[in-house]
């Protein structure tokens, strides 16, 4: 082959066999994003998400960041490669690479220039309309067992919020917080969201 | 006054002031339907809810039905008043007069020609797009306050559900379900939904 050839010999990953690691999903060129959880290759919806999506993960991420300026702890948001290591962290070893919307890490040894390598303490994750079984199956369960403090999960239609906290390596949900709740995070000590700000104005 | 203009002077409750009680509510001539949780009254929308709520709810009170043909056990949907005495059942004491979307009542006693009085032993809420506050906190305390069993609150949009079981007087929520999970009843004995049918060809 001609190197032309090779250059344009795009490695797709094929979702449905194989078992794919962070070293693979480096040599991919693909369009669209995708996650890898134990091996197993999700794609993202090609389309950004919905308008009500960002401006949500936007007004989050702007309280999380004035709140943690001038703090150990940095807040990222997608996409931004969370690797998850379970025995080694080689490239070939690692099964598990997320994008969460919204990661708080507050371990800046856990930072190198391809993003996060571990556990962030706080993982935040908005749901898209139809089935976010990726998020509350495949993530949840990735998250419980790398041992992210807490995950919290928003549903922007209904205007809801579910917080998981990890305790005993496992998950506690709390109820389902609304506009006019004022939620509070555990692991980012300090720091409080006002639910009616956020679910306010989004029309 | 004529008795045709008595006949016309409407009891429109005023939800900002005063405590109003099932026996003021019997009087009330309105288009629109409207609870009252804790004295307080509350509108609902004035527009029947949106066609996923609908068919939502007809596929689990289906299968509710089916499944307890040959049980005690009756399932009613919305429109259906279930009154929540705390001290008397007389309908001036009643202060709680709620329309849940779906309910299954065990204890046939609690059965009346107006409806239920008493907490139904499951309740399951669909929830609207925007603000859902009623329900996740007037209802939800209504509901753990008199003793409902099980509690399930469903995202049409985002295909979750969530259950909140009573332990010892509080409620104590489960992980969030989706598509692919079968919800298991503890207090319906042996129901279990199949989120895969509930979420399935909702288009």
């Amino acid at each position: 082959m001609k190197p032309e050839e090779i250059e344009n010999k795009v490695s797709e990953p094929f979702t449905g066999y194989g078992r794919y690691s962070y070293a693979d999903y480096l040599t991919w060129q693909m369009d669209e994003m995708v996650e890898i959880i134990k091996g197993k290759v999700f794609k993202s919806a090609a389309a950004a998400p919905r308008r009500i999506h960002q401006e949500i993960a936007l007004k989050i991420a702007r309280k999380l960041g004035d709140y943690l300026d001038k703090k150990t702890c940095k807040i990222f948001h997608a996409p931004f490669d969370v690797r998850l290591p379970v025995k080694s962290k080689k490239n070939e070893d690692i099964f598990t690479v997320v994008q969460p919307d919204i990661c708080v890490v507050c371990d800046r040894n856990k930072l190198d220039e391809a993003g996060c390598i571990g556990a962030p303490d706080l993982i935040i994750e908005i749901l898209s309309p139809g089935n976010n079984r990726k998020e509350l199956k495949q993530k949840y369960e990735v998250y419980e067992e790398s041992g992210v403090q807490e995950y919290w999960v928003i549903h922007p239609s209904e205007q809801t919020l579910l917080i998981y906290t990890l305790s005993m390596g496992k998950y506690f949900p709390s109820k389902l917080f609304t506009s006019g709740d004022i939620v509070s995070s555990e692991c980012i000590d300090g720091f409080i969201l006002d639910l009616e700000y956020v679910f306010s104005d989004l029309d | 006054m004529k008795s045709e203009e008595t006949e016309n002077i409407v009891n429109e409750p005023f939800t900002e002031y005063g405590k109003y009680s099932y026996a003021d509510y019997l009087t009330w001539q309105m288009d629109e339907m409207v609870e009252i949780i804790k004295g307080k009254v509350f509108k609902s929308a004035a527009a029947a809810p949106r066609r996923i709520h609908q068919k939502v709810s007809l596929k689990i009170s289906n299968k509710l039905f089916n499944f307890l043909e040959k049980r005690p056990c009756e399932v009613y949907a919305a429109p259906f008043d279930v009154r929540l005495p705390v001290k008397s059942k007389k309908n001036e004491d009643i202060f709680t007069v709620v329309q849940p979307d779906i309910c299954v009542v065990c204890d046939k006693s609690k059965l009346d020609d107006l409806g239920c009085l008493g907490p139904p032993d499951l309740i399951i809420e669909i929830l609207s797009p925007g603000n859902n506050r009623k329900e996740l906190k007037h209802k939800y305390e209504v509901y753990e306050e008199s003793g409902v069993q099980e509690y399930w609150v469903i995202h049409p949009n985002e295909q979750t559900v969530l259950v909140f079981t009573l332990k010892n007087g509080s409620f104590i929520a489960s992980k969030l379900f989706t598509p692919g999970d079968i919800v298991n009843s503890e207090c319906i004995e042996g129901f279990g939904l199949d989120l895969n049918y509930l979420f399935n060809d909702l288009d």
